[in-house]
């Protein structure tokens, strides 16, 4: 899937990005980039400009001005369905799986396997059966029926199951929102194995959190966004934790 | 780790992984409470009775219940069906041919439905709002075209027996059976819409567009156009419940189906159908309705006053509705 010459070149390139509404700058020429199979942390607090930067990346809008390099290739991104169809996306903690309905179902929701029979398409019920908790074994997350509903299932096994998904649908980069911040400490253990079972299939993950502790555990380098700038990129073991927090909270400028 | 079915679990069977268990329990029950109590209730003579008076309001529930698993509602179905059965009677008893008089009735409340859809998705204003609007707007259009005056006839046109005639296939077996052609659409049309509800790709999305819409966009559910497809099936089946109208009272007035929204939305909540969306069935509402009728058909036939007769069936809806919660969040 990845070719040798492209091995070292980064996933994803975000040059010079600048986005203003109206008066407001939200992001001030950032740079940012994730490499391939690589978790990078995205830090920052409240209001710095993380959620914008991401938005560009997911196209729910438009930067002002700067380009996006995807996977070797400049690229607009002028939608969601765009972002998606480039192979990326963004896993939120409550807007990934419909919890009325069943593990199979959203599995493949909005790809579902039909057959036609006449003008309609069914589903094809023992597929997703089946292929649901094949998948889901495979990055080694075990679900008893693929008919159990989503709401019976814990934070932490429904943010697993969103990643399999994610997975299994060949998605080149996959963005987690926070995705330990509503859960226990065994819960986001298990969101962290996963986000690094994704990683060892290939996938880069761009994990957004305030929790430094939970992206320390993943993470192989880190990027700060206050007010709007790139304060600094570092790579696991460059800088401790406490550094990391000065950075976001602006005690410290680099 | 073997990836083998787990023990026990089908895949889901047709009635799907939607409750219609508590509803028919429900409706079981109040049946069967009804059958104690109030003298020839379990007769064929009011079973048919009841069902028969239901079926036709069935149909307008089918579209009602569709519409809010993917979690909108629909105010204006009285007035489209209204405008179905004026459109159809107009038509039939202008010489028209009888099929062009139904595709017109279907193809124009269809259109309003599709209106309502229209409007719910391209406005941000809530589709209860929408269509307590439209409900008004189409009911003025309906007196508009009739100029206020009522319909009524005494001819006996084929058509009229053809679409809601008597049953007496089903009636000359049983005795004092009063069944009607209407049940009979109720049904099919009703297992139908189940089917493609559970089994279908695009039932798969209805559920996603009413359970959570944000996770339906996220995995590129186009959740606009499943919204105003049930609203379009909504209309539809609201003119041909006019149509069926027509064709059994010979009748049809402007305040035809006053109320019916009501009526459909309470059968849907009582067959198991979620205000919030995302969770229900068709066959659910048809029971709901069904029970509403039974319960209406005991308070005539206990003789209460009909004064209690709303009461009786608020109380009931309610009853009915917490029931089904206990025995969902049960299981």
């Amino acid at each position: 899937m990845v070719n040798g010459a492209q091995k070292d070149t980064p996933l994803v390139i975000m040059e010079k990005i600048v986005k203003t509404f109206g008066r407001v700058t939200a992001l001030d020429g950032v740079d940012f980039e994730v490499g391939r199979a690589e978790v990078m942390a995205l830090l920052g607090d409240n209001g710095a400009g993380k959620s914008t930067l991401i938005k560009i990346l997911t196209g729910i809008y438009p930067p002002t001005s700067g380009r996006i390099i995807f996977d070797g290739q400049e690229v607009q991104i002028r939608s969601s369905r765009e972002a998606r169809e480039l192979g990326i996306e963004t896993v939120y903690q409550d807007l990934a799986l419909v919890n009325t309905m069943s593990i199979g179902r959203n599995f493949f929701l909005g790809r579902e396997p039909v057959r036609a029979i006449g003008p309609v398409p069914w589903l094809d019920m023992q597929y997703i059966a089946d292929q649901t908790r094949r998948s889901l074994a495979d990055i080694g997350i075990n679900i008893r029926s693929a008919n159990d509903k989503v709401g019976k299932l814990s934070g932490g096994e429904r943010q697993s199951i969103a990643i399999g998904r994610a997975v299994h649908f060949g998605v080149k980069l996959l963005i987690l929102d926070e995705p330990t911040s509503a859960l226990s400490v065994a819960e986001s253990r298990k969101v962290l194995d996963y986000t690094l079972n994704a990683k060892e299939r290939g996938l880069s993950v761009i994990f957004i959190t305030h929790n430094v502790h939970h992206v320390m555990a993943v993470a192989d380098r880190y990027t700060v966004i206050r007010h709007g700038r790139r304060v600094g990129t570092y790579k696991q073991g460059e800088i401790s934790y406490d550094d990391l927090s000065d950075l976001i909270t602006g005690e410290r400028e680099y | 780790m073997s990836v083998t079915a787990s023990a026990g679990k089908r895949t889901g069977s047709w009635l799907g992984d939607s409750p219609i268990l508590p509803p028919f329990l429900t409706f079981m029950g109040t049946f069967i409470v009804l059958s104690l109590f109030v003298p020839n209730f379990g007769t064929m003579r009011t079973v048919s009775s009841f069902i028969s008076g239901a079926s036709i309001n069935a149909i307008v529930v089918i579209g009602v219940t569709l519409l809010m698993i993917a979690g909108e509602f629909d105010l204006s179905v009285g007035s489209m069906m209204a405008m179905g059965g004026y459109i159809f009677a107009m038509l039939v008893l202008g010489g028209q041919s009888p099929v062009l008089a139904v595709l017109l009735a279907l193809i124009v409340t269809s259109l309003l439905g599709l209106l309502n859809g229209i409007l719910t998705v391209t406005t941000r204003i809530p589709s209860f709002i929408v269509t307590l609007g439209t409900r008004s707007i189409y009911r003025a259009v309906v007196w508009i075209l009739s100029g206020g005056v009522m319909i009524q006839t005494t001819e006996k046109l084929p058509v009229f027996d053809t679409l809601n005639g008597r049953l007496d296939l089903i009636n000359n077996l049983f005795a004092g059976a009063n069944f009607r052609m209407a049940t009979l659409w109720a049904l099919v049309l009703g297992i139908i819409l189940q089917i493609a509800l559970t089994r279908s790709q695009f039932g798969n999305r209805v559920f996603a567009t009413g359970g959570n819409p944000g996770a339906a966009v996220a995995q590129g559910v186009d959740i606009k156009q499943i919204k105003v497809i049930c609203f379009t099936i909504t209309g539809l089946l609201a003119g041909w419940a006019g149509v069926l109208t027509f064709s059994q009272f010979k009748t049809v007035f402007v305040a035809t189906g006053t109320g019916l929204e009501l009526t459909a939305i309470a059968s849907a909540v009582v067959g198991g159908t979620m205000l919030t969306g995302g969770v229900g069935s068709i066959i659910g509402g048809l029971l709901g309705v069904a029970l509403v009728s039974a319960l209406r058909s005991g308070v005539i036939l206990l003789g209460l006053p009909s004064d209690n007769f709303e009461a009786i069936v608020g109380v009931t809806i309610v009853a009915a509705s917490i029931l089904n919660e206990r025995i969902r969040l049960r299981s």
